[in-house]
């Protein structure tokens, strides 16, 4: 007997998983439904087929400035949080130090804050140094938060690696850079380029911390709560909404895909 | 010229060999933890003293200012603020109660029955999560709405008439629970896949063989093994969703505001009162990081710690 499972409990839990699917993927697929509506209000019946709304959000000027700052401040703090992670994951496998729990904790420790908290202790603290507000807060911001995400990717990666190829550059010579550059790096790489997503996805779609430190150019995120308020740019929303949604999965399946296989590849090498 | 001994090449190799004295630690920390201390720590600190009137907004630099406790004093004796956290609480409650209840007999599927594609049916699962939250939470408004989807669907259908649409859907608690537990469910049937997936099998085949029905092997061997990853879960959940801001301000209306939108307003341009808006956010930081303390040995991450 299967202890597990019965028969029937297979079944049912199938079809529940099945329905939890459909509900996860319905409003995202009612979102693409209504992207193509040809009329200003999201409700039943369709009124046929229109690409005007994507025609719509490609030519407005506010909406693009809004991606291309995100993109801007994704790029950014993606790229310092990795190069900052990278750092710290190599201290915590590789070196041994007293007060590591400590510094672990503090390195994980914007996991768990609440982002109002975040966001609020930032603004009193550019505020009362008398630093503006402006994108290069947000990127401050982003960082702290999408550091210990970056760890989190990299320190099992860097605990795979066995400590013998490192030392066995040493002695033939490299120096510590050098080591890095040509043995730590290329075995790390595929969870760098996923710590990498992470912190990008994780900055370009974050609205909570950004709405206390954001200066006068809008983030996406900020644009589109913004946007919310007035029904008569929704059906463009929508639009805008379903080609961020299926990029985004596109980019965090495939990346996902990707480094399981980079992975597979290199644990063979190292085999 | 040199010879190999066979003996030596097969002597087994410890994999960690005891690394030496590094000079170079700090110099890989200093980066990383100088940024949390000055821009995570900091900003902290500043909080607490504003709280305390320390400092003062939203003017600052000039006037002297004596330190005083009484905002803390008010918040403590404040029927509002606390009576608002505890209906967050509660919220965030039943949110983490409905995600968990979800999530687990799912992963549950994914781990214990077999089936052959689990990491990719784990894979779609979780793919929603990692889509814009704020779209999310968009396309739920565009449903709930009076004249949202959902309704005029009903009325297309002829279910209900155009003039009683459903009405509590959006703007209302429901729909910020509905929202929330909707966000949160891929996320957390994560780590109580983990810990379900990595138990010893074996244990559940004993519990068989020793006569256990399927219940009694879930309910004294499947259940408390798999205890980690549902704290994990709940943590995951709770965490956020108790200083939760955004959603509520989108689809709650005024019966679905949290705890997190009074902070938040308390910095908004409109009246705001950074005095006691700090003292609300060190004490949900206390409650969160007390909650973090109590429970943190069953978050998956202990292994960076002590790795």
């Amino acid at each position: 007997m299967d202890v597990a499972l019965s028969k029937n409990g297979r079944r049912v839990l199938r079809v529940f998983f099945g329905s939890l699917v459909v509900f996860l993927y319905a409003p995202i697929a009612i979102l693409l439904i209504f992207s193509f509506n040809d009329s200003q209000l999201p409700t039943f019946p369709l009124s046929g087929f229109t690409t005007r709304w994507y025609h719509q959000f490609l030519t407005n000027p506010d909406l693009r400035g809004a991606l291309a700052t995100s993109a801007f401040v994704a790029a950014i703090s993606s790229v310092g949080a990795v190069f900052l992670g990278v750092l710290a994951s190599i201290a915590l496998v590789r070196r041994r130090f007293a007060g590591k729990a400590a510094l672990s904790a503090l390195l994980l420790s914007p996991l768990v804050i609440p982002y109002v908290v975040f966001g609020i202790s930032l603004l009193l603290f550019f505020h009362a140094l008398g630093i503006p507000r402006s994108v290069v807060t947000v990127v401050v911001g982003h960082v702290v938060i999408s550091l210990p995400y970056t760890i989190l990717v990299i320190v099992p990666r860097l605990g795979q690696i066995d400590v013998a190829l490192e030392e066995a550059a040493a002695d033939l010579g490299a120096n510590r850079i050098a080591t890095f550059r040509w043995i730590v790096l290329p075995l790390i790489l595929p969870a760098v380029v996923s710590a990498l997503l992470i912190a990008f996805t994780t900055s370009f779609d974050e609205y909570a911390v950004a709405s206390f430190v954001v200066g006068t150019r809008a983030t996406f995120p900020i644009y589109l709560y913004g946007a919310l308020r007035f029904p008569s740019r929704l059906p463009e929303v929508i639009a805008v909404a379903v080609v961020v949604m299926i990029v985004s999965l596109i980019v965090v399946v495939g990346a996902e895909v990707g480094r399981r296989v980079a992975e597979r590849r290199l644990g063979a090498v190292e085999a | 010229m040199t010879v190999h001994s066979p003996a030596a090449e097969a002597a087994p190799q410890p994999k960690r060999r005891r690394l030496r004295v590094d000079l170079t630690t700090p110099g890989l920390l200093g980066l990383p933890v100088t940024w949390l201390v000055v821009f995570f720590l900091c900003p902290l600190v500043f909080v607490g003293a504003y709280s305390i009137d320390a400092l003062h907004g939203p003017s600052l630099f000039g006037e002297t200012h004596k330190v005083t406790l009484a905002a803390w004093h008010d918040f403590f004796h404040s029927s509002v603020y606390l009576g608002l956290f505890w209906k967050s609480v509660k919220m965030s409650l039943v949110v983490s109660a409905i995600v968990v209840a979800c999530a687990y007999p799912v992963a549950y599927y994914l781990a214990l029955s077999g089936t052959k594609r689990k990491y990719v049916l784990l894979l779609v699962l979780i793919a929603p999560f990692l889509t814009s939250y704020l779209l999310r939470v968009l396309a739920w408004k565009v449903i709930l709405g009076n004249r949202g989807v959902l309704n005029s669907f009903l009325f297309w259908t002829g279910a209900r008439s155009r003039d009683h649409p459903i009405t509590q859907l959006l703007y209302s608690r429901f729909a910020v629970i509905l929202v929330l537990a909707y966000i949160w469910i891929p996320f957390v049937a994560l780590p109580i896949f983990v810990s379900l997936e990595s138990f010893d099998r074996r244990l559940l085949e004993a519990a068989g063989d020793l006569g256990s029905s399927r219940w009694q092997a879930f309910v004294r061997v499947t259940l408390p093994l798999s205890m980690p990853g549902v704290i994990a879960g709940f943590l995951f959940v709770f965490i956020p969703t108790v200083g939760e801001f955004v959603t509520p301000s989108l689809v709650g209306g005024t019966s679905g505001y949290m705890y997190g939108n009074q902070i938040s307003d308390l910095f908004s341009t409109g009246f705001p009162d950074w005095q006691t808006g700090s003292v609300l956010a060190l004490f949900l930081l206390g409650v969160v990081a007390l909650l973090t303390a109590a429970l943190t040995r069953f978050l998956q991450f202990r292994d960076v710690a002590t790795g």
